[in-house]
């Protein structure tokens, strides 16, 4: 009996001892992490959390003409907008081009992604590299190249022309067609970055499996292929929305003025009119938006993946 | 030793937050004064682009040969509003010393109290300005002005268009650009159509709107990209609004392949005025720059880079030049865009044209 009782007690007193010592390393490992987290934190609050507050206090002054900022506390600058048939508008269009966006680019991401994901080359990493190359572009160069391709003389007009198909230009810019077409090809890196991380459960083995049991090639990517890339796709569909509902750029450029979605107005409102508690307020209502899909989108994949 | 090692992340991790904390909000605690009318520096907020390019070296580069002591920090805005944004921003801790911005913003800004008045003791210059061209209550006077021109494409038109209405000829549908409000363009086009429309736009453009939605169905972009000029020779459009002296200055530039005319109808000056930030941080050699500025040499060197016309009294342009410049002697059919109004009107313009004008 002792000679067996006196090494659990040996080991006991070491339990507690390790005990000790793994509680103080931990206190320890948290003030380094929280030592370790503080510089970013610190630079998150001055980014973000600051300009943020700032945003929303300013969102509840006054703006009176000639860009006069009265401070005081109203809903008005809420009010404004939220029973205003033409923000209503502007914000559906700009929900809806946001869906829009996010399904053509997931569509037209899709099979590339795919590829890549699947693929054994050795070159492999090459194409992804290739996929992703033109984020090294600025988004104003790529919307530039979009208006010199799309415009009235641009490369598709006028081959259209010169093979005889077209008397009149068609009207492929300063339109929602030009604004919607430079998005998809701004957002498809991102799209399939998106898509390829998300691609996790995917795998040839399964495939496989699904093909040696009698599954036709369609079958397979009905029922293996596209159920288990379903959350690389709306995680993608995801982030093409939020990027396509709060980029300023493209609309801007490629819309001509007749595109009027949040962020152009929140520009307007901004720089040309001065009226920064209303640009705020918009502002607001954007990130409220951006919110809420993100709560639907949560509660989807949740569905998806449980 | 681990103990060591994680001391010393600890310490370098506190360090940089620091360092953070330290860049993040000691911007300001730097900006000593180094109040000098000849030496120091000078930041100037104005506009960017072709404009930021000739006035650097039709003005800029020449204050700095006669005053090589005075650096010149130039800040480019795309416009006026956002120009008084940034002051706005910095109202309580000015960086900005002279701004150059148009007079229907500058208004805005002397209201504010954002800007300092001038006087011929600190800008002697300033004598040369004439009555008309100074702000009556002191502050800013009237750096150089320019006016709303019809900017058409020179093949299309070997004769420049006489009348604005133009705009509304069926031949030239979905060849138009027109820059929208709250651009001074579009406020200054509302204003002249309701000229033709026999109406006083103080009291309502109701019929300003019925014509310009006629307009709109032909205008192929409200905003054009990269610029109303640029879009004019390359043939995207044909015609379309701009102004005056970057016209004439594309003119050139496009080998005449592109003009710029005043049509007979009559068009609003586009005004800038030099201002002096109140409580800038240079102020006397803003003063200095101000006072060269005005001074006939700087004033005749803008009008032959950009054509703008002088606001003094004793620039004498080459007549090739004069001939481009918009006259300010009372000869131009003039539409009075009176600033005081405008700044009233520009949300009501830019709603109007958002909601009722503007084709999708």
């Amino acid at each position: 009996m002792t000679l067996l009782q006196t090494p659990i007690a040996a080991e006991k007193r070491t339990d507690r001892d390790e005990g000790l010592l793994e509680k103080a390393t931990e206190r320890r490992n948290r003030r380094t992490y929280l030592a370790l987290l503080l510089p970013g934190l610190l630079g998150l609050l001055v980014s973000f959390v600051f300009p943020l507050a700032y945003m929303i206090r300013m969102s509840f002054n006054k703006g009176a003409p000639d860009g006069v900022i009265v401070e005081t506390f109203t809903l008005d600058t809420y009010i404004q907008p939220l029973t205003d048939p033409y923000y209503w508008r502007v914000t559906l269009d700009t929900f809806q081009m946001g869906v829009t966006v996010g399904i053509l680019c997931v569509l037209v991401s899709y099979p590339v992604a795919l590829f890549l994901a699947r693929s054994t080359s050795k070159y492999r990493g090459l194409l992804i590299a290739i996929a992703i190359a033109p984020l090294l572009t600025s988004a104003v160069v790529r919307t530039y190249g979009w208006m010199v391709i799309l415009g009235t003389n641009g490369l598709i007009n006028s081959s259209l022309e010169g093979l005889g198909l077209i008397d009149t230009p068609l009207k492929l810019t300063n339109n929602m067609t030009g604004v919607t077409i430079g998005l998809v090809e701004i957002f498809m890196p991102y799209a399939i970055l998106a898509m390829i991380s998300g691609f996790g459960r995917l795998s040839p083995q399964l495939e496989e499996a699904a093909g040696s049991l009698g599954a036709s090639k369609f079958k397979v990517f009905t029922r293996v292929t596209l159920p288990l890339s379903l959350p690389g796709l709306l995680t993608a569909f995801l982030l093409v929305f939020v990027l396509a509902i709060s980029t300023f750029i493209t609309p801007r450029l490629l819309g001509g003025g007749s595109v009027q979605v949040l962020a152009t107005e929140i520009y307007d409102q901004t720089t040309g009119l001065l009226n920064w508690p209303f640009a705020a307020a918009l502002s607001v209502i954007l990130l409220v938006l951006f919110g809420l899909i993100i709560a639907v989108y949560q509660r989807l994949t949740k569905k998806i993946g449980g | 030793m681990r103990a060591t090692i994680k001391g010393k992340i600890t310490a370098v991790a506190a360090l940089s937050a620091a360092a953070l904390v330290l860049s993040g909000c000691g911007g300001g605690a730097g900006a000593a004064s180094n109040d000098s009318a000849t030496s120091g520096e000078v930041n100037l907020i104005a506009y960017s682009g072709v404009w930021q390019d000739q006035y650097t070296a039709a003005v800029i580069e020449p204050f700095k040969a006669k005053y090589p002591d005075i650096k010149i920090n130039y800040a480019s805005k795309r416009s006026s509003a956002e120009m008084l944004s940034a002051l706005q921003g910095q109202k309580t801790n000015p960086a900005t010393d002279v701004a150059i911005m148009d007079n229907s913003v500058s208004t805005t800004g002397n209201k504010q109290g954002l800007f300092e008045k001038v006087d011929a003791a600190g800008v002697p210059n300033l004598a040369n300005v004439p009555e008309k061209f100074r702000d009556k209550d002191g502050y800013g006077p009237v750096a150089m002005l320019d006016a709303v021109g019809l900017v058409y494409d020179t093949a299309t038109f070997p004769q420049a268009p006489e009348s604005w209405d133009v705009l509304w000829d069926p031949a030239y549908a979905g060849k138009i650009n027109v820059n929208a409000p709250p651009s001074l363009l579009g406020l200054s086009l509302t204003a002249i159509t309701a000229k033709m429309a026999g109406e006083d736009y103080t009291k309502g453009i109701d019929a300003a709107v019925t014509r310009l939605k006629e307009m709109a169905p032909g205008v192929q972009t409200f905003a054009p990209n990269p610029d109303e000029y640029q879009n004019v020779i390359t043939g995207q459009t044909v015609l379309g609004l701009g102004q005056n002296a970057r016209g004439q200055f594309y003119s050139d530039q496009s080998n005449k392949k592109m003009g710029v005319t005043f049509p007979k109808e009559g068009t609003v000056y586009q005004i800038n005025t030099i201002n002096v930030v109140k409580d800038a941080p240079h102020s006397a050699a803003a003063k200095t720059f101000v006072d060269y500025a005005l001074s006939a040499e700087a004033q005749t060197a803008f009008a032959k880079a950009l054509f703008y016309a002088p606001s003094v009294s004793n620039a004498e342009l080459p007549a090739d030049v004069k001939a481009r410049v918009v006259p300010t002697d009372g000869s131009l059919n003039i539409v009075p865009l009176d600033v005081e109004f405008l700044s009233s009107a520009r949300d009501k313009w830019t709603d109007i044209w958002k909601r009722q004008i503007i084709t999708k």
